[in-house]
């Protein structure tokens, strides 16, 4: 057993989807190829490879789509999360709106899990058909009602813009519908052309075009506008949230604290160590039989190294670097090892330096991966 | 070993002279086979082209020199064989060669027929006075005419087509009855063994053990090891450690007798103590008169060198220092730009040698550097009446001061097929060159002579030309000399901050061309940053062309959680890299290839 001191966020990937969407290039495969209970059988059986004892501070089951399991293997690999994991105060479930029902959510509730995000995307059917989502507008409004009538109380919904062919209420319309039920996190996306999904292999053949610069940005700039108006707090660059409920889970990961990632292309960041799953389901369950840890590989950073990765994490929350805490978290002092980049940004207004942290000014979000790579090595 | 020192009697010293691929490097094995001295395929294929680079490009840039026994006749001969170089830019160091030589062989390829270079370098060893004879190669081969490239030779050259030797340097045919007329036609040296020691030194080269090592050709006297030795150029005496010849490995002697040629080594420490073409005489009693030297090599080509990424300036500085230990035609000097820092002035002798520089510089010191698009020297009368010349836009002064402005004119040669005449005259016309003569060396091939300002040639006319005639026509060009132009200076500026890296001098007819032509290929290469960037042309305050380069509107990873960061942060970084590699001007990130954009004419 690898014993976990230091408080961790776990992230448990179920790889399984009925069918993935066009924009998707994560692992995951139709969940009726595979023995689902030996999967999860071996799930667990990672989970218990770790000696969690009190470190564990948040859940999060992402995929894929966690629902695809079909509600009994979840509740059961839920329980033995919770038999480990006794410590975490916010639990998540990613929910697919096509593949949820009351008597699940009231189920998942009881388990402790306290939050749920729906991946809503759209709420244009033609959006929806676009994405290959196989839910509709109406599949979303029912999940979110279920939701509150299950008793969450912190529900989370993404969303996709940018779409190709997309009527120009579109966006206005997905936006408004979302807050009109209500959630209290909202994210929205760029649709990315990610190698390996199936728009990414439309667009190198031409078979689509993405929509213009100009328009990406406008819908972009229009939502952080919107959000703040219906009272979302915006606190990183694609993440918007009612005061209060920003994801803990995903704070994590921005402020480069520790997390334990587990299923089949998990990945881990524990002190330097950035480790990742195998990730074929087979290989993966193979490996857990077998007694082995089901690594593919491990990655040892330096300590500068890690400096670098918690500065570009942190520039993308709207917080940005807090300078002090950054020196105790890193060893080094983020003001010497950019020093020629932050002057450069300063004066291009990228940057600005508020309250002893130092951050991304809103000129700076459309373009920020331009200013991010400035703190990916040091001057 | 038949090296022994036996009178000048039965000495022979040569050269060949050839166009690239023509065979020079394959004679000159085939020779060296045929005298024993490389057995068959000894581990490098071509002995004499020593660096990879000249390997590699097939091309020979250093003079070497070998010692060959030969036996004709019941006497052991001495032949001396002096490499030249085949290029363009090294009829310096061809006459260089052909000095220490009493003959020289002028190797055509039977399939290709006579080129502009071997026709230049002939000239020039007619200049110097050698024996020349005509050599056919390649004559095997199916496409062969040896009759029609005789009758050019002939044509061109004067040499008699009956008197041309047709041989196969590759599979041996012919090359021992050429031996045999190098020793029966080239005269031997001149007998001068009873007078003081003088001796020139024709080439040089920088070695790390045993310091500069002097490639000499002994033309009275001779010279022995311990001997106190005087260089009558610098007056600076040493004593010999060792001389000796290369067969074709360094084979320390004890005597250099007149007629001989070999090395001389003399503790001597640095390259820059030995002037290429003085000469060496005893000390203690000394040559009446130095040997006739060399002209110094001139410069024609120029541009500046910028430490780039991972590199600093005394690194570049070293890196200099050594390639100019190999390389008297090459010159640096310490220069500042506003826009590129602190950097080098080069000079070069042409294009070619720009290159090899280049790339000598990379391979042998891995170093990293951001070069300026080469130019010319131009000639300035100023109002006041003295003339100065400068060598980089950045020198000239202002307007006001000028009288005239003058640009260096060349002699240009070229040999090409009679359908490609066209193409080549058009070409011609788009950059300056006025044609002279033309002259018919077959019913397909002809001889065009223009003379052409050297600064619009220098770019990328050999390439130009090289497509045009499907890689069949060959050029040469000659200094004339410096003559009055309209030439104006014009600015680029970026981000509305003039870059004097950028900056070129121009036909005025051509500025608003060029101009134009030079922003729209900086907005290809200047990738789009944060903000819009306008880049524009100026002459004088006047902004006679403007291009935009967009800025970003949309940049930004949507989604980025725990599994995904290792990823992204590896082309954040790579990114952050490329930029480190560019060359910051008012806040917009240059790469080098912008500054090589101005070097490409073509569309």
């Amino acid at each position: 057993m690898i014993p976990i001191s230091e408080p961790i966020s776990l992230y448990v990937h179920i790889p399984f989807c009925k069918k993935k969407c066009r924009y998707c290039s994560f692992y995951s495969e139709p969940a009726g190829k595979h023995d689902t209970k030996r999967f999860v059988k071996a799930l667990i059986a990672e989970l218990e490879m770790y000696d969690f004892q009190r470190a564990v501070r948040t859940v999060y089951i992402g995929g894929g789509s966690p629902t695809s399991l079909g509600g009994s293997l979840l509740l059961s690999l839920i329980k033995s999360i919770n038999l480990h994991c006794r410590t975490a105060s916010e639990f998540t479930v990613e929910v697919n709106p096509g593949q949820v029902d009351l008597q699940l959510l009231k189920k998942l509730r009881k388990l402790k899990v306290n939050r749920l995000s729906i991946g809503a995307q759209s709420f244009n059917q033609p959006e929806l058909d676009f994405l290959g989502r196989g839910h509709s507008p109406e599949d979303i409004e029912k999940a979110v009602v279920y939701a509150k009538k299950a008793g969450f109380e912190n529900i989370g919904l993404d969303l996709i813009f940018a779409i190709p062919g997309a009527r120009e209420d579109y966006w206005v319309r997905s936006l408004r519908s979302a807050f009109y039920l209500g959630p209290q996190h909202i994210s929205v996306y760029s649709l990315t052309y990610e190698p390996g999904s199936v728009l990414y292999d439309d667009r190198q053949a031409g078979r689509l075009k993405p929509v213009d610069e100009e328009t990406d940005r406008g819908q972009y700039e229009f939502a952080i506008e919107e959000l703040a108006r219906a009272g979302f707090i915006q606190y990183e660059i694609s993440n918007f949230a009612r005061g209060g409920f920003t994801c803990r889970h995903n704070l994590a990961y921005w402020k480069n604290k520790p997390y334990i990632g587990i299923g089949p292309a998990a990945a881990s960041s524990y002190r330097n160590e950035r480790k990742e799953n195998i990730d074929d389901i087979e290989r993966y369950i193979e490996a857990i039989e077998n007694g082995r840890l089901p690594s593919a590989g491990v990655q040892s950073l330096s300590p500068l190294e890690v400096a670098c990765e918690t500065a570009v994490l942190d520039l993308r929350c709207m917080e940005g670097i807090d300078l002090e805490q950054f020196i105790s978290q890193t060893g080094f002092d983020a003001r010497q090892l950019f020093s020629k980049s932050i002057d450069r940004l300063y004066c291009q207004s990228l940057i600005e330096i508020k309250n002893g942290c130092l951050s991304l000014t809103r000129k700076a979000f459309p373009i920020a991966d331009s200013v991010l790579s400035d703190f990916s090595s040091p001057d | 070993m038949g090296l022994r020192y036996m009178g000048t009697e039965l000495i022979r010293n040569f050269s060949i002279i050839a166009h690239i691929d023509h065979g020079k490097s394959t004679l000159a094995d085939r020779m060296l086979d045929l005298t024993g001295l490389v057995s068959g395929k000894q581990a490098k294929e071509q002995f004499l082209d020593s660096m990879d680079l000249e390997r590699e490009r097939g091309i020979t840039i250093k003079a070497s020199a070998v010692t060959m026994p030969f036996k004709h006749e019941g006497k052991t001969y001495m032949l001396n064989l002096i490499d030249t170089p085949g290029h363009v830019d090294f009829h310096y160091e061809v006459s260089r060669s052909l000095a220490a030589c009493e003959g020289a062989l002028l190797v055509v390829d039977a399939t290709q027929g006579v080129e502009a270079q071997t026709v230049a370098n002939a000239y020039l060893a007619v200049e110097t006075g050698v024996e020349i004879m005509g050599v056919i190669n390649k004559t095997d081969l199916p496409a062969a005419q040896p009759d029609v490239v005789g009758e050019e030779i002939e044509h061109i050259l004067g040499i008699r087509k009956n008197e041309c030797f047709h041989i196969s340097a590759k599979s041996g045919a012919g090359v021992k009855e050429l031996l045999e007329a190098i020793v029966t036609l080239l005269p031997p040296p001149k007998d001068n063994s009873d007078k003081p020691a003088a001796a020139l030194i024709f080439d040089s080269h920088f070695d790390e053990y045993r310091g500069v090592i002097c490639y000499v050709r002994v033309f009275e006297g001779a010279l022995r090891t311990k001997q106190r030795i005087r260089l009558m150029g610098s007056g600076r005496t040493y004593v010999i450690t060792e001389i000796g010849k290369f067969s074709p490995h360094m084979k320390p002697v004890d005597t250099l007798g007149t007629g001989e040629v070999g090395y001389c080594i003399a503790n001597i420490k640095k390259l820059a103590d030995v002037t290429i073409g003085d000469t060496i005489t005893d000390d203690s009693s000394p040559a009446e008169k130095a040997l006739p030297g060399y002209k110094p090599p001139m410069q024609m080509v120029f541009s500046d060198f910028y430490p780039g990424n991972n590199t600093d300036y005394s690194s570049l500085r070293g890196a200099f220092d050594k390639l100019a230990l190999n390389d008297a035609s090459f010159s640096f000097y310490p220069q500042s730009s506003p826009a590129l820092g602190f950097g080098f002035r080069c000079g070069f002798l042409g294009l070619l040698h720009m290159e090899i520089v280049q790339e000598r510089l990379e391979r042998e010191s891995n170093i990293d550097v951001i070069q300026t698009a080469p130019t010319v020297s131009y000639e300035i009368l100023k109002k006041d009446g003295t003339v100065k010349r400068i060598d980089s836009p950045s020198e000239l002064p202002d307007a006001s001061h000028i009288e005239e402005l003058r640009e260096p004119f060349v002699r240009l040669e070229i040999i090409t097929g009679t359908d490609s005449y066209g193409g080549i005259m058009k070409l011609a016309e788009s950059r300056r060159c006025k044609l002279i003569k033309t002259d018919y060396l077959s019913q397909t091939r002809v001889m065009l002579e223009f003379k052409a300002p050297l600064g619009e040639i220098v770019y990328d006319f050999y390439d130009v030309l090289k497509g045009i005639s499907r890689g069949y026509a060959t050029m040469d060009y000659e200094l004339i000399g410096f003559e009055k132009s309209d030439l104006v200076k014009i600015n680029i500026l970026v981000n509305k901050a003039p870059v004097d890296a950028l900056a070129l001098i121009v036909h005025r007819d051509k500025a608003v061309m060029r101009g134009k032509k030079l922003i729209i290929k900086l907005r290809r290469a200047i990738p789009r940053h944060q903000f819009e960037i306008p880049l524009q042309v100026a002459i004088g305050g006047k902004i006679i062309a403007r291009e935009t380069i967009k800025a970003y509107r949309k940049d930004v990873t949507a989604k980025l959680y725990g599994g995904d960061v290792t990823r992204k942060m590896k082309v954040l970084k790579k990114q952050k890299e490329g930029k480190k590699r560019m060359k910051s001007v008012a806040n917009v990130q240059i790469p080098q290839e912008a500054f090589m954009s101005i070097l490409d004419t073509s569309d």
